[in-house]
């Protein structure tokens, strides 16, 4: 191919559209891929990626339209599409954590002698995969051990075993640090110069204009553009992406001297050291770090979910009950948590009962619930929050991660807190809703609520915090107020400078 | 996500999916019925109607039990034998102690609260699984009424019980008001009050409502008490209607009484369910029963036809769960997120 001024097509998908009950998933979409070339897909949470992606995958048969891969028609199955020579790397980790490597890798297509596998060819074979890119690696190592950043590689050294010509990933830097990160680049590209082609999802356009050659934009299910990445500009694919102009928000509270937490020589053994705070009420404090510095545990002292052996929490100056989450509802004491599917979200609920589970006592006279006011209780936070959902009786599932966490957040706001907690609230969020969930929590500390915010996007951290601690292997290393707030003091005093 | 008002679909697609369990087993139940009174001139008699109602209400005053047990996500294996204990002592305690017949009762529904407050000690104190927990239960509570009855029927039972049996209400025989009285009460308690909402958000995601400031174990432990009471109850309805404290009685119960739950549509991960709609999952069970009577299937066949149908009830739950979650899982991965 080298040489020549058109790149070939691998994957001319055309005309794809896919419905499912009330959404409109994919609309009319065209979508190509060319060897050696790496296809950014990007588009807020719900324009269709995903649905594109498993349609590639032969998760989904489309309504209408479809897909040639190399001239020739693909079959909408998971087995057509691998014989194709699509391999997904889903967001999600598939190995089977209990098996090796090596058993990992020839799942499901054992070299077998009259139904024995043979343990050695399986791991000479698995070593000769993994040489490519992982060759460190021993593979009798059970999946589970795997670092998520190695098992994104193995799953990655998994797909080119079976001959891929087409590798799509999805969203595979999610789990990986940016060490991590720039090795997965190098393999891309090493990938990109074996003439495979690369479909590339993320969220982060940063990385989109480093690894990219095409980007696709896809929104509500339909395609935007797509443009060569050397001519297109950050903004220009984020009004695409969003279809309108997004501001630049940015606090300027002030706070109150009103003492509303207090945090007194907080430890806990091999977590947390002597970790002593206040957050003002009207004001927003951040607690910035790395991951794994011992912020989300901080929070959950305070919220009563871990047990700490030594130290004082006091909320409006009174000490708080220990490891009692109610308690601490109580106390006035809010908490959005940072793992929004297992730890705040009831799935199966709508998204009325969702916002008013932490208030049943507001809505509840003699046991008996009053509908009429917890209907109230959600139209009023639908109305402020924004949150859109087609009725209040709508399963939380259905709903974007951006509205599900507004739902949280809503559930929060409709008790009024004294202090509110936010463990990176705008985690698996999309660009717009990241907007609106900013401008909220500004709205809260402005009408008084203490807010302590955890969040390791530092954009997020300088747009809105009054004063930053930073956190640095469980103890503080230091404090940042006004215009001492900026990335390079924050990142100094959260690694070990 | 963009809303769609005008959705190509019908926007309550989804809600008319999850409705379908119970068109279905309307639906099945009917024609089932159907096709029973060609294939016997017993069947659409009000007499056969009346004992198949008659029949059902002791299995389904335990599955509005272990439908709450179910919601919460867990499991109560125990309710057989508690039905038996409860059997034994309503009778034996008036019989063999000589105490108030209304005493009598009174102590057999303390006995199914005490059992259902230990299974849930076990769950969520002890954090024993509640498949293990309640088969612990099980064989230890069986064991009781054994020992307690000496293995023997407690005869007679006091006149109250078979003048509770014979008594009807406009027609219809108590017992089966009163079982429809007490779907209607847990429905109304599942639906509309403050505990029910615990009980599914609970059953839903239980680290999420302790976040949420409920007391998750207190629900769960409630849940499992009023089954140990449904049980008791229906041990008290047993024993009128088989005029006899009974001990070997209700036995496999529990897994009838389960099935029912789950043809119902009774989630067994928890937080999802209806009360109506595991009345027509006993009713169900009552009927294939019944026409495994009427059509004179061979005894041995009987358990082969009763698995065959509650394999097919939960295909087609399946079936229907597939459905919906397509429609849910396409918007946690793809279109609506």
């Amino acid at each position: 191919m080298a040489g020549t001024a058109e790149p070939r097509v691998l994957l001319q998908a055309n005309n794809l559209t896919k419905a499912f009950p009330g959404v409109m998933a994919l609309n009319g979409v065209n979508f190509r891929v060319n060897a050696g070339e790496v296809t950014a897909l990007v588009g807020e949470n719900g324009a269709g990626k995903s649905t594109l992606i498993k349609i590639l995958a032969g998760f989904y048969t489309p309504d209408s339209g479809e897909v040639m891969i190399n001239g020739v028609l693909l079959k909408f199955t998971p087995k057509a599409s691998h014989l194709a020579g699509i391999a997904t790397i889903h967001q999600d980790h598939q190995l089977v954590p209990n098996m090796s490597v090596a058993e990992n890798i020839s799942l499901g297509m054992w070299e077998s002698k009259y139904g024995f596998v043979s343990k050695r060819r399986e791991a000479d074979r698995a070593q000769t995969i993994l040489s490519e890119i992982l060759p460190n690696l021993d593979p009798q190592r059970l999946a589970k051990a795997l670092s998520p950043a190695e098992a994104q590689l193995v799953e990655i050294s998994k797909a080119l075993s079976e001959n891929s010509k087409i590798l799509v990933m999805d969203e595979p830097t999610s789990s990986l640090s940016n060490t991590e990160v720039d090795r997965l680049f190098e393999i891309v590209a090493k990938l990109k110069s074996n003439g495979i082609g690369i479909v590339f999802v993320s969220h982060w356009l940063d990385e989109i204009f480093r690894i990219s050659d095409y980007i696709t934009i896809l929104r509500d299910g339909a395609l935007v553009d797509s443009v060569p990445t050397k001519t297109a500009t950050r903004d220009e694919i984020i009004r695409k992406m969003v279809g309108r102009d997004i501001k630049e928000i940015k606090s300027t509270l002030q706070g109150t001297s009103k003492r509303v937490l207090e945090v007194k020589n907080l430890s806990r053994n091999g977590v947390l050291e002597d970790i002593s705070f206040n957050v003002n009420a009207g004001e927003i404090v951040t607690l910035a770090g790395l991951e794994g510095a011992g912020r989300s545990e901080i929070a959950e002292c305070i919220f009563g979910i871990q047990k700490y052996q030594k130290g004082e929490i006091l909320v409006a100056g009174f000490a708080i009950a220990k490891s009692n989450p109610k308690a601490a509802i109580e106390a006035g004491i809010g908490l959005v948590p940072e793992d929004r599917h297992s730890q705040a979200m009831i799935p199966k609920m709508s998204v009325k009962n969702n916002v008013s589970v932490a208030l049943l006592k507001k809505f509840t006279r003699l046991t008996w619930l009053l509908p009429k006011v917890e209907e109230n209780i959600y139209s009023n936070m639908k109305e402020r929050l924004n949150i859109k959902a087609p009725t209040s009786e709508t399963k939380i599932a259905t709903l974007s991660g951006g509205n599900q966490q507004k739902v949280i957040l809503g559930r929060w706001l409709s008790l009024n807190p004294k202090l509110l907690i936010l463990d990176e609230p705008t985690k698996g969020v999309d660009v717009a809703a990241k907007a609106e969930i900013s401008k909220i929590i500004i709205e809260m500390a402005t009408l008084g609520t203490a807010v302590l915010l955890i969040s390791s996007e530092l954009p997020e951290v300088l747009a809105l915090s009054d004063r930053v601690i930073v956190i640095r292997s469980g103890k503080i290393s230091g404090e940042l107020v006004g215009n001492s707030i900026n990335q390079k003091s924050i990142m100094d005093l959260a690694m070990a400078l | 996500m963009k809303l769609r008002p005008e959705s190509f679909i019908g926007k309550n697609t989804l809600k008319n999916l999850t409705s379908l369990q119970d068109f279905g087993l309307l639906f099945v139940i009917f024609f089932g019925g159907v096709i029973l009174s060609f294939a016997s001139d017993v069947f659409a008699t009000g007499l056969n109607f009346r004992n198949v109602a008659l029949a059902s209400t002791v299995i389904a005053v335990m599955a509005i039990g272990q439908t709450f047990v179910i919601l919460v996500a867990g499991i109560d294996l125990s309710v057989g034998a508690m039905l038996a204990l409860s059997s034994v002592l309503s009778v034996g305690f008036t019989i063999k102690q000589g105490l108030p017949v209304g005493i009598s009762l009174i102590l057999a529904l303390i006995v199914g609260g005490s059992v259902g407050l230990l299974n849930g000690f076990s769950v969520t104190v002890l954090k024993i699984p509640p498949l293990i927990a309640t088969l612990a239960s099980m064989s230890v509570v069986r064991g009781i009424a054994y020992i307690y009855s000496g293995g023997m029927n407690i005869t007679p039972t006091p006149s109250i019980f078979s003048q509770f049996q014979e008594k009807t209400v406009f027609g219809v025989p108590l017992v089966i008001v009163f079982t429809v009285v007490l779907g209607i009460i847990a429905h109304i308690i599942l639906t509309r009050t403050s505990f029910g909402r615990q009980v599914f958000s609970t059953g839903g995601n239980a680290l999420a409502s302790k976040l949420a400031g409920i007391r998750v174990n207190r629900v769960v432990i409630y849940c499992y008490m009023i089954s140990g009471l449904c049980a008791a109850l229906a041990g008290i309805l047993l024993s009128a209607r088989l005029d006899a404290g009974a001990a070997t009685a209700g036995m496999g119960y529990e897994l009838t009484v389960i099935s029912a739950c789950v043809i119902g549509g009774v989630s067994l991960f928890g937080g999802e369910g209806k009360i109506g709609a595991v009345f027509l999952g006993v009713l169900l069970l009552a009927l294939v029963q019944n026409a495994i009577n009427l059509l004179e299937v061979p005894a041995n066949y009987d358990y082969v036809v009763s698995g065959l149908v509650i394999a097919a009830a939960a295909s087609l739950d399946v079936y229907r769960r597939g459905l919906v979650d397509a429609g849910l899982k396409r918007s946690t991965n793809g279109a609506a997120r």
